[in-house]
């Protein structure tokens, strides 16, 4: 039985969001702490893979995040400052 | 200052919007509708235009009910009130029915206008009709574009930026008039709970008993659009091909590739 | 701006809570940063109903239900096999059912704005305000501020607010897991009945153990809907290092599996998501429930009962909810004194007592080789016992040979076993 893979973009294409283009509600404090940091857990315990390592920074895209918060918890720098949308914006579930 | 802002409830910056590949038609099961993206850049040209110049700013909509949360919405960032045209006999309007509604909408409960904006485009029909067509309707002027205005007396004079030219161009224009403005110019303002929490009460619904127009000029039966078919955008196949060598010789190849494929 | 009572979200806690204070004649607002009730939730997908038959007997009346469930099936499952257990109960039980959490929240939306409480969205509450003396008298959002007599926070399993307040300290690894669902909808209910091997209407919860979690703690979910189902992977925070797939692809990973993927075969993606659950219990509960002004209802007061197989949060949350309400309706002052009657409540009532009784549930499932253990040996004794060759096996010696192939001890899994059927 093989069936086909979504990628992560196609899942989260598959939902409703919107997105405050001009007030990104989850920042990097300090991007150079995240070059020291051995492990980078927020690149692979982030649902939406909000998190992708380039070169020695990591490079953080807000726009499908699902706000579940896990990489606030995760970092272990406490490098991420992390706040909910505003204004309704974000995702919008409507089937789970 | 009196100022109009069109507006659309529309679906969200991703909505996941398909199309039954048998049917043809779009799956509107669980399609959200929110404040047109776009017209968020619009309300907020308005408000700074009220923030500098007093008066008042009301959004101007024609939907079913279900519109009224995304005026609420607006409500919440500031607008002064909202009208919602709203019918049954409105329904299945193409732009220039739905520009007729909105323009007498103007006409009859908000004749002594000075501005009319409107957002660039919807995000779900991309037309960019409407602030021409209500301009049309009125009689007024219309300029597009519009990023930046300033008011001297009757006079408007706004800045507008052609993208694909690369140019500035600055306009004066006698009020009353129509502008769209250039999306993603502005910086919407939040949504605050002061404003938001008795939202509802600024909202007026008008339908077409109060506007009492010609049901032939108005929604499917006043439309000239005609929709023949739909269908899903299908991607073209991805090819993937490797050219080594020289960077010159390279280039040469990649050239000739693009070429016999139709791309450049 | 003033109000008798803020409520901050508009989820099953705080909904709950609003819906009987308005009822009592109190004047209640509810904040909610999502566009409507229920665009921000997502749970793994069945509410048990016993409770709700005490604390909203409504639901019975009009609530929305896809599916009851009469099918509780649990798979301990590897890369290549998998043994099931299913109970099943015949007749038309109704102790708990599937259905969407935001239709069901939508559905408590309504009931609570029927009897006069006033629920604005697209507000994300900043912070709670406390006056000159510590009361909480409250809450700000932007540059706006509410009053309020009570506030009832009910902001989930982030708790910003809290945290912001001093109240918690900031959410800690081993106090959580993440959760990730696809909804996979059918061409229509007939062909999901078919493939789960469901009678008409009948609904089905599964947990899936081991291979979904890469046999870290947390486990594999399927719940039906009427015509889709949720497939999801929970995962304990604090064994992050020790994941290998990233969290992103976990469902994938799952939905992909030959035992899994014959099921959702042709199912269409609806849509993707991800939460935080709250796994430790009474242990991640705040110092208090209740404050000068305030009291903490739902995940943000950890009242959610994990069991590893059994997950209760909904009914946790709306009889927290109710609680809380009750709670305001007899204080006769927003004092902590007067609102200490909350915890009376929550002791009395079942909430206090079974989290309290489950406490030790939260490290036995936390407990990195129970489930591997568990599923490695089990699997591959059920195998060699019902795979007949040159031998028969009785089934001991096919729990032998699963000892020997696997190298896990059958006295480690007794005794494992004897742990797990004593704290889950």
């Amino acid at each position: 039985m093989s069936l086909k893979y979504f990628t992560i973009e196609e899942r989260l294409n598959a939902n409703a969001w919107d997105v405050d283009v001009h007030r990104p509600h989850i920042k990097i404090k300090d991007p150079e702490r995240c070059k020291k940091c051995e492990k980078k857990p927020c690149t692979y315990m982030c649902p939406a893979k909000c998190y992708v390592q380039q070169g020695d920074y990591i490079v953080l895209s807000t726009e499908a995040c699902v706000e579940c918060g896990t990489c606030r918890v995760v970092c272990p720098h406490g490098n991420i400052e992390w706040n909910y949308p505003r204004s309704g914006m974000g995702i919008w579930y409507r089937f789970t | 200052m009196k100022i109009v802002v069109l507006t659309k409830a529309a679906v969200p910056l991703s909505s996941a919007i398909r199309i039954d590949p048998k049917t043809g038609t779009l799956i509107r099961e669980g399609v959200p509708l929110t404040v047109n993206i776009w017209d968020r850049d619009a309300v907020e040209f308005a408000l700074r235009l009220k923030d500098r110049y007093g008066g008042e700013v009301i959004a101007l909509s024609m939907a079913p009910p279900s519109g009224i949360p995304a005026l609420e919405s607006l409500i919440g960032m500031g607008v002064d009130r909202a009208i919602l045209a709203s019918d049954r006999a409105f329904a299945g309007a193409d732009t220039w029915a739905t520009a007729h509604v909105l323009a007498k909408t103007i006409e009859k409960y908000i004749p002594d206008y000075d501005l009319v904006v409107a957002g660039e485009e919807t995000i779900d029909s991309t037309t960019a009709h409407i602030g021409a067509q209500t301009a049309s309707w009125l009689g007024v002027p219309y300029i597009y574009y519009v990023y930046d205005a300033e008011v001297k007396g009757r006079t408007l004079v706004v800045r507008r930026f052609l993208e694909d030219e690369g140019v500035d161009e600055v306009y004066e224009v006698d009020m009353p008039a129509v502008i769209s403005v250039l999306k993603g110019s502005q910086i919407p303002r939040e949504v605050r709970l002061s404003r938001k929490l008795n939202a509802r009460e600024y909202i007026q619904v008008v339908s077409n008993k109060e506007l009492g127009l010609d049901p032939e000029c108005v929604g499917l039966r006043g439309s000239p659009t005609l929709v023949a078919g739909m269908a899903p955008a299908t991607y073209p196949p991805r090819k993937k091909v490797v050219i080594q060598g020289e960077p010159s010789e390279v280039v040469k190849k990649l050239v000739e590739i693009l070429k016999s494929e139709g791309v450049v | 701006m003033k109000y008798d009572v803020v409520v901050v979200g508009a989820g099953p806690a705080g909904l709950a809570a609003a819906y009987k204070l308005a009822s009592a004649g109190f004047k209640v607002l509810v904040l909610e940063r999502g566009r409507e009730p229920g665009a921000k939730e997502l749970y793994g997908g069945r509410i048990y109903a016993y409770w709700l038959d005490r604390f909203l007997p409504e639901f019975r009346k009009d609530a929305p239900v896809d599916r009851w469930v009469r099918k509780e099936r649990v798979t301990l499952l590897t890369e290549n096999k998998a043994l099931t257990v299913e109970s099943a109960v015949l007749e038309k039980e109704r102790s708990s059912f599937v259905v969407p959490l935001v239709s069901f929240v939508s559905w408590m939306a309504k009931l609570a704005q029927n009897t006069g409480a006033k629920i604005v969205t697209e507000v994300t509450v900043d912070a709670l305000v406390r006056d000159e003396k510590g009361r909480f008298v409250g809450v700000q959002s932007g540059s706006d501020m509410v009053q309020a007599d009570f506030i009832i926070d009910a902001e989930g399993v982030n708790r910003l607010l809290l945290e912001r307040a001093g109240i918690v300290k900031k959410l800690e690894p081993h106090y959580v897991a993440v959760g990730v669902k696809e909804v996979l909808k059918f061409e229509n209910k007939k062909v999901l009945e078919e493939r789960l091997g469901l009678d008409e209407d009948e609904g089905l919860a599964w947990a899936i153990a081991g291979y979904p979690t890469e046999y870290l703690p947390g486990g594999g979910f399927i719940y039906t809907y009427k015509d889709s189902l949720a497939l999801g992977v929970v995962v304990y925070l604090k064994n992050w290092e020790k994941l290998r797939t990233p969290v992103y692809d976990l469902v994938e990973r799952l939905r992909l599996h030959p035992y899994i993927a014959s099921l959702v075969k042709g199912a269409t993606l609806q849509e993707y998501g991800g939460h935080m659950t709250p796994v430790a219990g009474i242990n991640m509960a705040p110092p208090r429930f209740y404050y000068d002004g305030l009291l903490i209802a739902g995940d943000a007061a950890g009242f959610l009962l994990h069991t590893g197989v059994l997950i209760r949060g909904v009914d946790f949350a709306i009889a927290s909810g109710v609680l809380a309400a009750e709670a305001i309706k007899e204080a006769k002052s927003p004092s902590a004194e007067d609102l200490s009657v909350y915890e009376k409540k929550l002791r009395t009532s079942f909430i206090l007592p079974q989290l309290e009784k489950f406490r030790g549930a939260d490290k036995l499932l936390g407990d990195e080789a129970l489930f591997k253990d568990l599923a490695v040996f089990s699997t591959e004794a059920a195998y060699r016992y019902f795979n007949i060759d040159d031998e028969h096996r009785t089934l001991l010696e096919a729990a032998r040979e699963a000892s020997k192939k696997t190298g896990i001890s059958i006295l480690k899994i007794m005794i494992n076993m004897l742990r797990a059927v004593r704290s889950l």
